[in-house]
């Protein structure tokens, strides 16, 4: 048994079919005379079966393969999209700087809850001039609220909602239109 | 990139079944190896496992042209024939050897007990768990590397390196370096 004997590294090699032909065939011969080496050998095989099952099972969500280089690349390309938005930042600040009398707050920014026309089809009902809806559950009562004031009818998703009395602003005075009780003429 | 791998391999698959001698030779040369593997894992000797994995694919050709193959799933399909073989020759050998005691046989040359291995093979959840954080904590990189290769569909490296851009032998680094990791994951796990 002049061979020399397996070590971990070679057996892993011949397992992963990394070998050259013949030092796979020499390495296999030993195997054959050598009870250690074989046991090594199947060591290996038995860790390859273990490591298929362990990569056939593993998450399928994690399992996207994307080259080697992307990952670089998008290291690249994120840097590069940081440096253009400060870019684009300082240029704003400095083109708009002596306009602007509140850096911190642009001209642009709309503190008012959002709001949405609602179309309706049905002839009855109100035109669509007058009629929002206010999906948005944290401002919904502002919402609700600056609606009213301004004559508007809401329309709830939900329909639990309160919905303003129309009559109510319409700028006659209180209770000479009231709907609770007859009004004397 | 997968969704080829599983087109090419179901093309084949389908001539095979029709009797392509040309798509036999082609899903040999893909899985032979791992059905060598899967033997020696066993405990087979690695002359007597090249003879059954030959033999393995005797068969199930044999299958074929007598109409006996409805599906053709590899390697599972090609592994299961081998394990069947492999416990059909410890048998053999048992029965030969009826005369002696098993014991008085070279240790290499004891008749496997399929079950034993198949025990032996497989990983305790609390492996497959520990050996999936290892998995997890490799490069992005590197895990792309060992789950193309070592999925169980059998993507040569020369295939693995042109889908992610590296070199055979950067391949082969990536995947002994994952394999440590992985065996350091699941002896830490069988020692604890």
């Amino acid at each position: 048994m002049l061979k020399p004997h397996l070590t971990r590294d070679s057996a892993e090699q011949y397992i992963l079919g990394a070998l050259a032909p013949e030092k796979a065939a020499a390495l296999e011969a030993h195997t054959l005379e050598c009870e250690p080496c074989a046991v090594l050998l199947q060591e290996e095989a038995l860790l390859s079966e273990q490591l298929t099952e362990a990569a056939s099972t593993f998450p399928q969500e994690e399992r996207v393969i994307r080259p080697a280089a992307w990952h670089a690349r998008r290291a690249v390309t994120g840097a590069a999209i940081a440096a253009l938005a400060a870019a684009a930042s300082l240029a704003l600040v400095l083109l708009t700087g002596d306009k602007a009398p509140h850096p911190s707050l642009p001209d642009s920014l709309d503190s008012r809850p959002p709001m949405v026309a609602v179309d309706l089809d049905d002839g009855d009902s109100p035109t669509k001039t007058n009629v929002v809806a206010c999906p948005d559950l944290a401002t919904q009562d502002f919402c609700t609220r600056k609606a009213a004031e301004r004559g508007l009818l809401v329309m709830n998703p939900g329909g639990t909602a309160e919905v303003p009395r129309y009559e109510a602003h319409t700028g006659l005075p209180e209770g000479a239109l009231s709907a609770r009780q007859p009004v004397s003429l | 990139m997968e969704a080829s791998r599983g087109t090419d391999e179901e093309s084949l698959s389908r001539k095979a079944l029709a009797g392509d001698r040309g798509a036999w030779d082609a899903l040999v040369a893909r899985h032979h190896r791992r059905v060598v593997v899967s033997l020696l894992a066993r405990g087979v000797r690695v002359d007597r496992a090249h003879e059954l994995a030959q033999e393995t694919w005797a068969r199930l050709i044999q299958q074929q042209q007598r109409g006996l193959l409805t599906e053709l799933r590899l390697p599972n399909l090609a592994l299961t024939q081998a394990a069947f073989l492999a416990a059909d020759d410890a048998r053999r050998v048992r029965r030969e050897s009826i005369s002696g005691a098993v014991e008085e046989l070279p240790e290499r040359q004891h008749p496997v007990d399929p079950s034993v291995s198949a025990e032996r093979r497989l990983l305790s959840e609390e492996q497959l768990s520990r050996a999936h954080a290892a998995l997890a904590q490799v490069s992005p990189s590197a895990r792309s590397v060992f789950l193309l290769a070592c999925d169980g569909q059998e993507l040569p490296h020369a295939e693995v390196a042109a889908k992610v851009g590296l070199s055979v032998q950067r391949v082969r680094q990536i995947l002994c370096e994952v394999r440590k990791k992985l065996r350091t994951a699941l002896e830490e796990e069988t020692h604890a």
